[in-house]
């Protein structure tokens, strides 16, 4: 074949060309950190990266959830935690009230102190966490526990045993997984079919003022069955914030996970790329030089 | 008896000859860089010999130049031409699209997936924290983040195509202005050629306009012979078609035009097309520059048409309208309800059956209501909503009790109840939603595809260049001159003119004798 001058400089501006266009991709890659700029660069990165990144998102959105739900139930289980200490002391004051040698000047305190614990089972039934009442159901902006004219506790309005129901508030701590993190307020004072906790104050009282001791010595066992719901109910709120640790953690490790993967998929070896860099440099040096040893001399160099 | 000066007749022959010889070796020279430039050699000949009579035969009468020749290999110029072609459609392409990935801007951290990523977030906070004002207020920012990305992407690719149909306009202008000038030099080519000579500078001025213009649009060149001309030389005529119809026939070009199309139910309404000046009949581009423009530009992806710009917009309006029926409504695609949407949950103030999203016209964004007023049906109504004019509606955008109609509630006065937005939020995860699954499957989905087709026309176009340069350097192999050769040639000649001048003095020394010496 024939070579000529302009074949000889085209093939080596060509050359030229490609090898800084390697260059440059290497060092974007270098400069950016990462495999790809484009999608046409490498489609299935480009693709995984959407992927990895709403995956990342979403782990971090659900870490902030289950944050949340976990601080909600904190409140919860230190409220359940003060009412059980409530009824703790109501049992005592019970089996005090139940000794028969007792005056009615001891059993007025007595009444006394367990009108005030009855008075803080509603303060407690309106815990409120950053401003919310927590045990209002859907109703948080309002004070769900009330005491009417007739010295019934009242939840929400009316009677407790006729509380609306279905008002559990779910936070999604996964994909596709909800927890509640509500306990809803009547629940502790009504078991679908008895009246709790409340109702058993109100039947001491009344057995304390008519002096009935068996009516008094009922009640402790009307306490002791109230603290078994109660601790139902916390151990109900317990295992959830167990769960919600142990999604905490798996949470914690998708995200360790995830980030890793995103890392792998789309981010570049340092190392290799400045090697990669390096060796495109010296490419590129070569054929400079030999391109500047081939286009210069001619025979006319030769030539008398 | 020769003649007595036959000696440095031929002599001088030698002379001319080698003169010719360094002339065309220096226009050579001289064209060593001239784009298109096919070297030229002479035809070197003895002369005519003269017969004896004495029985002795013929006699040598010195050399001649009889033809100055170019040199050039007609099917490398064929195969330039037909892979060009190509090359000018894909490299369109290429470039096009490469603006198309960067208008998307993925994978980014500032891309659809991040706006989307953040709007569900919003949702997220709002599920935790329904009464909150400042959460409300969040989910009609990002709300309006995510229409804005629509609006603004769809507008930079509709800026794109209408980009396109510019440059379409000039390429046209470009084709006829080519057609034009081959037209011209064939006519020179021609005149000059009457007696026989090959007009070698023009035809490969003529070849380089071919080259050019075989990058714009699919063209077949030929010379054909019509017949005799009255001297017994061919009558040559150079022709140009294009699908079979003359561009430029001879003396004459064809010009195309270009004209607007008005046809609503055509992809190409509002752009321009491209039809003969003359009959006003169809031309499609099979290749070139010309159909890379036209296909990107007009390409909807439907019956094996190449997704161009108005795939990716018939996109995203899909994916606005549907995930506005979907948010809105909880109506997918399938045209089933799934979920209560948006429509059927309550305010913080008690309203309900508020669209979310909805269109704006005129730079006003519809209510709710003017949205439902807007069609017979569910399919007319969201036909309203693009990825252009998709926004909030007019109730959640009001400034004053807007956010108290984001409808988190199932029910209403319930500030905590979450039952409605929770519900929204199934919609991320809903693969029923698109065809391609949940929203962002179906983005994930147009963006690899995006990229997909992007990388097939780099690859295509990078093929493409290199099979041109390989023809091309071919074209350079034979075509081109070599300084190195013409050195050679130089020298060559050079002593074949001092040898000729030196046949002269020797002839000059025997006159010389003969004349001045003899008898003196």
């Amino acid at each position: 074949m024939r070579v000529t001058n302009t074949m000889l400089i085209r093939t080596m501006m060509l050359n030229l060309n490609s090898n800084l266009a390697r260059m440059d991709k290497v060092q974007q890659q270098m400069a950016t950190g990462k495999k790809i700029r484009v999608p046409s660069d490498d489609p299935i990165i480009a693709a995984r990266a959407l992927k990895f990144r709403t995956d990342v998102a979403e782990i971090e959105q659900f870490q902030k959830n289950t944050s949340d739900a976990m601080s909600w139930l904190e409140v919860t289980e230190t409220a359940l935690a003060n009412m059980g200490d409530v009824l703790q002391r109501a049992r005592e004051l019970t089996v005090q009230a139940s000794n028969g040698t007792l005056t009615d000047e001891d059993r007025q305190k007595i009444k006394a102190e367990l009108g005030q614990l009855k008075q803080s089972i509603v303060e407690i039934g309106n815990t409120t966490y950053a401003g919310r009442y927590i045990f209002a159901g859907f109703k948080t902006d309002t004070a769900p526990f009330a005491v009417d004219g007739a010295g019934n506790l009242t939840y929400q309005g009316s009677a407790v045993n006729s509380a609306p129901t279905g008002q559990e508030i779910f936070y999604e701590i996964s994909v596709g997984n909800r927890m509640q993190v509500n306990v809803e307020g009547y629940k502790l004072f009504w078991d679908g079919t008895d009246e709790r906790i409340f109702k058993t104050f109100t039947d001491l009282e009344a057995a304390i003022d008519s002096g009935d001791q068996a009516q008094i010595n009922s009640c402790i066992e009307k306490f002791d069955r109230d603290m078994n719901q109660l601790l139902t109910i916390r151990a109900d709120v317990g295992g959830r914030m167990n769960y919600i640790e142990l999604t905490e953690n798996r949470l914690q490790d998708d995200y360790v996970n995830f980030t890793s993967l995103m890392s792998k998929n789309e981010d570049v070896d340092m190392a290799e790329v400045i090697m990669r860099l390096k060796s495109e440099e010296n490419v590129y040096r070569a054929s400079l030089s030999a391109g500047a040893r081939i286009i210069q001399p001619t025979l006319v160099d030769f030539l008398r | 008896m020769r003649s007595s000066f036959f000696g440095l007749e031929i002599a001088a022959r030698g002379l001319f000859t080698s003169q010719r010889a360094l002339d065309i070796t220096n226009h050579n020279i001289n064209n060593v860089n001239t784009p298109g430039y096919s070297r030229q050699v002479g035809i070197q000949k003895a002369s005519r010999p003269i017969g004896l009579f004495d029985g002795t035969g013929m006699i040598g009468t010195g050399s001649e130049i009889t033809a100055v020749k170019r040199i050039r290999d007609d099917f490398l110029d064929y195969k330039y031409w037909s892979e060009n072609v190509s090359f000018g459609e894909w490299e369109t392409k290429k470039i096009i699209m490469e603006d198309m990935e960067a208008i998307f801007n993925e994978p980014s951290d500032s891309g659809f997936n991040k706006v989307l990523d953040e709007f569900f977030s919003a949702l997220q906070e709002l599920s935790k924290n329904p009464g909150s004002l400042q959460t409300r207020e969040l989910v009609k920012s990002k709300g309006i983040t995510v229409s804005k990305y629509f609006n603004s992407t769809a507008a930079q690719l509709q800026k794109i195509r209408s980009d396109n149909n510019y440059a379409f306009k000039i390429k046209v202008d470009e084709i006829n202005s080519y057609a034009k000038q081959i037209s011209n030099l064939n006519e020179q080519i021609y005149k000059s050629e009457l007696d026989g000579n090959t007009a070698n500078d023009l035809r490969d001025e003529r070849t380089v306009l071919l080259d050019k213009l075989s990058k714009l649009i699919n063209i077949q060149a030929s010379e054909v012979v019509v017949g005799k001309l009255p001297n017994g030389k061919e009558d040559r005529r150079f022709q140009v078609t294009l699908n079979g119809s003359y561009l430029v026939n001879h003396f004459r070009a064809y010009e195309l035009e270009y004209f607007e199309v008005n046809d609503a139910t055509s992809p190409k309404d509002g752009m321009y097309d491209v039809r003969w000046k003359d009959s006003k009949n169809p031309v499609e581009p099979k290749g070139g520059e010309l159909k890379g423009y036209m296909d990107v530009r007009d390409g909807r992806g439907i019956n094996g048409e190449y997704k161009g710009v108005p795939y990716y917009i018939d996109r995203l309006n899909e994916f606005a309208r549907n995930f506005a029926k979907a948010f809105n409504e909880g109506i997918f695609k399938d045209g089933n309800q799934y979920y209560a949407g948006h429509a059927g949950g309550v305010g913080l103030d008690g309203s309900t059956g508020i669209r979310f999203f909805s269109y704006e016209e005129n730079g006003t964004a519809k209510s709710s209501a003017e949205l439902m007023a807007s069609g017979a049906d569910m399919d007319s109504v969201y036909k309203n909503i693009t990825a252009f004019n998709i926004t909030l509606s007019s109730d959640i955008l009001d400034a004053n009790n807007g956010i108290y109609k984001i409808a988190a509630a199932s029910s209403g006065g319930e500030s905590e109840n979450n039952e409605n937005i929770n519900q929204l939020l199934r919609l991320r995860h809903d693969t029923r939603m698109f065809d391609e699954g949940a929203p962002e499957d179906f983005m994930k989905s147009l963006v690899s595809n995006l990229g997909i087709d992007a990388q097939q026309a780099v690859r295509i176009s990078e093929n493409q260049d290199s099979i041109v340069q390989q023809i091309e350097n071919r074209r350079l192999s034979v075509s081109g001159v070599s300084i190195d050769e013409e050195m050679a040639n130089m020298v060559k000649y050079q002593h074949a003119y001092n040898a000729a001048a030196k046949m002269i003095s020797v002839i000059d020394q025997i006159y010389d004798v003969t004349i001045n010496r003899m008898g003196a």
